[in-house]
């Protein structure tokens, strides 16, 4: 059991799946502070700002990362992925707006969620990767 | 003067004063301390922390009472009110369809006699005070203040969701009060007795329980005590009834509002003067004009104290500002051209108190137009203004008042002049509607915390881009103010922008205020519509309650009520124009039901077209135009169309069926779908439009009626009485006609009048005695089109005009700060203005839209289609 580029790169995939999860549950928790007041609109899209662009770029890295690398099945599952970042980014409605925020607060709820739930099955889609390319080593 | 002419009033009454107060009580001593910290000020103050005292919302995942089953819901209606108990058909309305009888005999419509009170009428609806517990006449609130669409709330979400009408309720807390309207009653009690839990304010609504020592909150039902001072005043050492309290009696009350609720003493009036000083700005005239309208209305803007303060900055290519301290002798510009960086050249005496430094702002206004008059500068630095005078007045708050003419084209915040003719009227039109730079918005929101409200007033002679600009205003609860083709020579012109502007600064305002709705359990708000700024789920933030917004809160059923009384109050934290910090409380009752006849015939036509106009602004300038139009109509099947189902088996009828109450929703749709804001045409601008929807989303609904349906009367026929004082000393208006060019005599003279602007008709055949007697020209052909002052002249005919045109604009001026201009279209003058005239006629067929008669039978077609399908 060694560790191959395979292994390494997984490794790393693995450790940006557990970045972009945490990241995926401090907004979640953020829109809950919301609802419950404990933070007000502008601070809250002031911090959530400063996270959506930075988010969007490690995935993008990744999903690189893996266009380079030839892992063709991981590449593929973050594409739709990469392509609603992509269309959000273009259409200018990645950011998040105060005067807005609490009517377009189910729909950033559910795409949190969702994002949170797709994050949790490639966190453990690379973890069983990596655990293979290491058996086969 | 003739006896009877009424001279029109200018300006508005000065406020109050701090009376009302019973004698012995804390009137005379300030709740807070009196030394004025607003000289010097170092701290920023955040009132956007956490530990605001501000009224919390009550803690979610409250433990409901154990009610076990409630009380039935009683009737609240009168027995044999209409729609009680109905077998077969109800008392509805029944329309004939265009292929059927001939004529407009049946066609609901407000002419025809039908007697519109003055302000688009107040439901007939009973205020059902015989319940509230002192049973005061003045104990549910009034409408003008706060309206319901529903005036008979469903027991369930099942039979909400069935009747399909849009639950929602209209604010106006802060109105200007009319001539003839009683003051709110304003109280400073020892203390303001607030449920427990969930911080409502004692109303007339509420119950007394265990022999009145305790009192039952009708909003969550817990009982909480009553504390002694409500029938023991210990300054006086005597009983009091409880029941004259005016917590108890009265539905709309205002507190004063002790320390607790203030996070810093309560700020002075601040006004901030943007003015614009480009060349455009100086040739149309409106430099001038607004400093002599400042000067004139020094005296009156609030002055309580001595504490209001007022600054100037002046804009072109470069930012002027002006020292005014007391203590040099004249006033002294300071031109700052380097616009890199947002700086102010003093740190102090650019913003300086009223009274101190009254000789030298004189002397600066009176100064102002020589200064600028042979300017060539054709550069605009707004955003940099904007920043500048935010720096200024954020330690305090305030209101900072933009007067801009040409559009910002240096540094910061600059616009392109993108208006494209060929758009207008096509689904690409909304890219005009929307703001095309995020600054002036991202500004506004940074100017809510620091409770500095915007307002702005532009003259553009071309393109103004009101959609980006109104931004500021729009989060702030300030205003928008458009005044297209500005040009001071023209008097009509300068006439109403003094009168706009000077009612502006001299009416009561609110200041750094919150607003919060609560309702009775089981009812939750869903959306918000006006001017302010939503700082959380339902605290609206407004740095400037201003008089003429309005706000909607649209509502749903979170579960089924269980009480026979659905309350709601609205409390309206604020500081008044005279420094003191008060609570406004406006408490609606209304009565629940379980029978969806009942519903129907107890909504509120007004109220429901108001707030569907509301909605269609917001869906307009989120996704299209033809997207609102469309929802407009969906939503009038939805509702017909419910109703339909609800009483009539068979699937095709010949007639349309519509409710009593209701019977006009049909007529006012039309009229929204007509509505500049909305139609398809390509002879509005986008300005104009962007200036519609701004106001349509906050008018309150007297003046979305005219707005839908504007009054129209024969002025060639006048009845003797109409144009004077009646017997009961109301004004006596002639009876509004219905909107149909049928009615266009072949001699007649009409006025119609829509709450922005009044049109004056005049056809080919008018006899020479009336062009004598109100235009003072010897023929039709000597009358001049367009807008006319007419002049006041000594027979009784001219008198009576003018009685009602100065009576509408007095009106007007004090709901919307608005002086209506009054244009007159002659029969065979310019296409263009006659155009604009008989566009407002909703109920005729225009350019490719419906008349009245085509959009019943259409509506009543696709109702067909959808119960047959």
């Amino acid at each position: 059991m060694s560790m191959t580029t395979e292994g390494y790169l997984f490794l790393f995939a693995l450790a940006t799946a557990a970045m972009l999860l945490f990241g995926m549950v401090f907004f979640s928790i953020m829109f809950s502070d919301l609802e419950c007041d404990y933070i007000n609109p502008i601070d809250l899209c002031n911090r959530l700002n400063t996270f959506v662009i930075p988010e969007k770029a490690v995935h993008a890295f990744l999903w690189l990362t893996f266009l380079l690398s030839g892992s063709w099945i991981a590449m593929l599952m973050n594409t739709p992925l990469l392509a609603y970042h992509i269309n959000q980014v273009i259409n200018n409605r990645h950011l998040y707006d105060a005067t807005e925020i609490f009517r377009t607060l189910p729909q950033h709820k559910k795409e949190c969620f969702i994002k949170l739930g797709f994050y949790l099955f490639t966190f453990f889609y690379y973890l069983y990767r990596m655990i293979v390319s290491l058996l086969l080593g | 003067m003739p006896s009877n002419f009424i001279p029109p009033v200018v300006g508005t009454p000065p406020p109050p004063g701090p009376g009302g107060a019973p004698p012995g009580s804390r009137a005379g001593r300030r709740a807070y301390p009196t030394g004025d910290p607003y000289v010097n000020t170092a701290q920023q103050l955040d009132p956007f922390s956490a530990s605001s005292p501000y009224d919390r919302p009550a803690t979610p995942g409250m433990a409901s009472p154990a009610l076990g089953g409630g009380p039935q819901p009683q009737q609240y209606f009168p027995p044999g009110a209409q729609g009680q108990n109905f077998q077969g058909h109800p008392g509805g309305a029944q329309v004939p369809s265009f292929g059927g009888q001939s004529g407009g005999a049946q066609v609901p419509s407000f002419g025809g006699g039908a007697h519109v009170p003055a302000f688009g009428g107040q439901p007939d609806h009973p205020s059902h005070v015989q319940s509230s517990v002192s049973q005061h006449p003045a104990s549910n609130a009034d409408p003008k203040y706060k309206r319901c669409t529903l005036n008979a709330i469903p027991q369930t979400m099942a039979l909400m969701n069935k009747c399909k009408i849009p639950f929602g309720l209209l604010l106006t807390p802060y109105r200007h009060l009319l001539a003839g309207e009683d003051p709110v009653p304003l109280i400073n009690p020892p203390q303001i007795v607030r449920c427990r839990r969930c911080r409502t304010y004692i109303n007339p609504w509420v119950q007394f329980v265990e022999q009145g020592s305790r009192w039952k909150c009708n909003l969550c039902f817990l009982t909480n005590e009553v504390p002694s001072f409500f029938d023991w005043d210990p300054d006086t050492r005597a009983h009091v009834d409880r029941m004259t309290r005016p917590e108890l009696t009265h539905a709309v009350v205002e507190f004063v509002a002790p320390q607790e609720y203030m996070v810093r003493p309560p700020q002075p009036v601040v006004m901030l003067f943007i003015i614009d000083v480009s060349h455009s700005a100086v040739q149309s005239g409106m430099l001038a004009t607004a400093a002599r309208t400042i000067l004139d209305t020094l005296d009156s803007i609030p002055n309580t104290d001595n504490r209001t303060k007022v600054g100037f900055i002046t804009v072109d290519s470069a930012l002027h500002f002006y020292n005014l301290s007391p203590n040099v002798s004249e006033p002294q510009m300071l031109v700052v051209s380097d616009l890199d960086d947002t700086f102010l050249p003093m740190p102090y005496d650019l913003l300086v108190s009223l009274t101190e430094s009254r000789p030298l702002i004189e002397a600066l206004l009176q100064r102002m137009a020589d200064m600028f008059k042979n300017t060539t500068n054709v550069g605009n630095a707004l955003g940099r203004a904007i920043q500048a005078a935010h720096k200024m007045i954020n330690a305090i708050g305030g209101k900072i008042i933009v007067l801009q003419s040409t559009l910002p084209n240096v540094n910061e915040g600059s616009l392109k002049q993108r208006d494209d003719p060929k758009l207008w009227g096509t689904p690409k039109e909304v890219s005009l509607l929307q703001p095309q730079s995020g600054f002036y918005k991202n500004m506004a929101v940074s100017c809510s915390p620091t409770q500095v409200s915007i307002d702005v007033f532009l003259f553009s002679p071309q393109y103004a881009d009101v959609a980006t600009l109104s931004g500021c205003a729009k989060f702030t609860g300030g205003s928008v103010y458009y005044y297209p083709h500005f040009n001071a020579a023209r008097s009509e012109d300068a006439m109403k922008f003094a009168h706009e502007f000077s009612h502006f600064l001299s009416r009561p305002i609110g200041l750094e205020a919150v607003m919060r709705v609560r309702a009775s359990k089981g009812i939750r708000m869903t959306a918000f519509h006006g001017n302010f700024f939503l700082r959380s789920t339902d605290l609206l933030s407004l740095p400037n309650v201003s008089p003429d917004n309005s706000y909607a809160v649209e509502m749903a059923l979170s579960e089924n009520l269980t009480s026979s009384l659905a309350c709601f109050q609205t409390a309206l934290l604020h500081t008044s124009s005279t420094g003191e910090r008060r609570i406004r409380v406006i408490t609606l009752a209304i009565p629940v039901t379980n029978n969806l006849a009942d519903v129907f015939t107890a909504t509120d036509q007004i109220a429901l077209a108001s707030l569907l106009s509301k909605k269609a602004v917001e869906r307009a300038l989120t996704s299209k135009i033809e997207d609102a139009r469309e929802a407009l109509m969906y939503k009038l099947d939805d509702i017909i169309g419910a109703y339909k189902s609800a009483f009539t088996s068979s699937g095709q009828s010949v007639q349309l069926l519509v409710p009593e109450n209701l019977k006009l929703l049909p007529l006012l749709i039309l009229g929204l779908l007509k509505n500049n804001a909305f139609r398809t045409t390509s002879s509005v601008s986008s300005d104009l439009r962007s200036y519609l929807m701004a106001m349509l989303y906050v008018l309150p609904p007297e003046l979305s009626l005219v707005q839908m349906h504007p009054r129209f009367w024969s002025l060639h026929n006048l009845d003797p009485t109409a144009g004077l004082p009646g017997p009961d000393g109301e004004f006596v208006y002639p009876p509004c006609m219905n909107l149909i060019s049928e009615k266009l005599d072949r001699q007649g003279v009409y006025l119609l009048e829509n709450g922005l602007e009044m049109f004056l008709w005049v056809s080919r055949g008018t006899s020479a005695q009336i062009v004598h007697d109100l235009f003072d020209k010897p023929s039709y052909d000597a009358i001049v089109p367009g807008k006319t002052t007419l002049p006041i002249l000594q027979n009784d005919y001219s008198t009576r005009v003018n009685n009602i045109i100065g009576k509408v604009r007095e009106v007007r001026l004090q709901m919307m700060t608005n002086y209506p201009h009054l244009i007159v279209v002659k029969e065979d003058g310019d296409p263009a203005s006659r155009a604009q005239f008989t566009s407002q006629l909703i109920e005729d067929r225009i350019d490719s839209s419906y008349s009245y008669h085509q959009f019943l039978s259409v509506v009543r077609e696709r109702l067909a289609k959808v119960s047959a399908a």
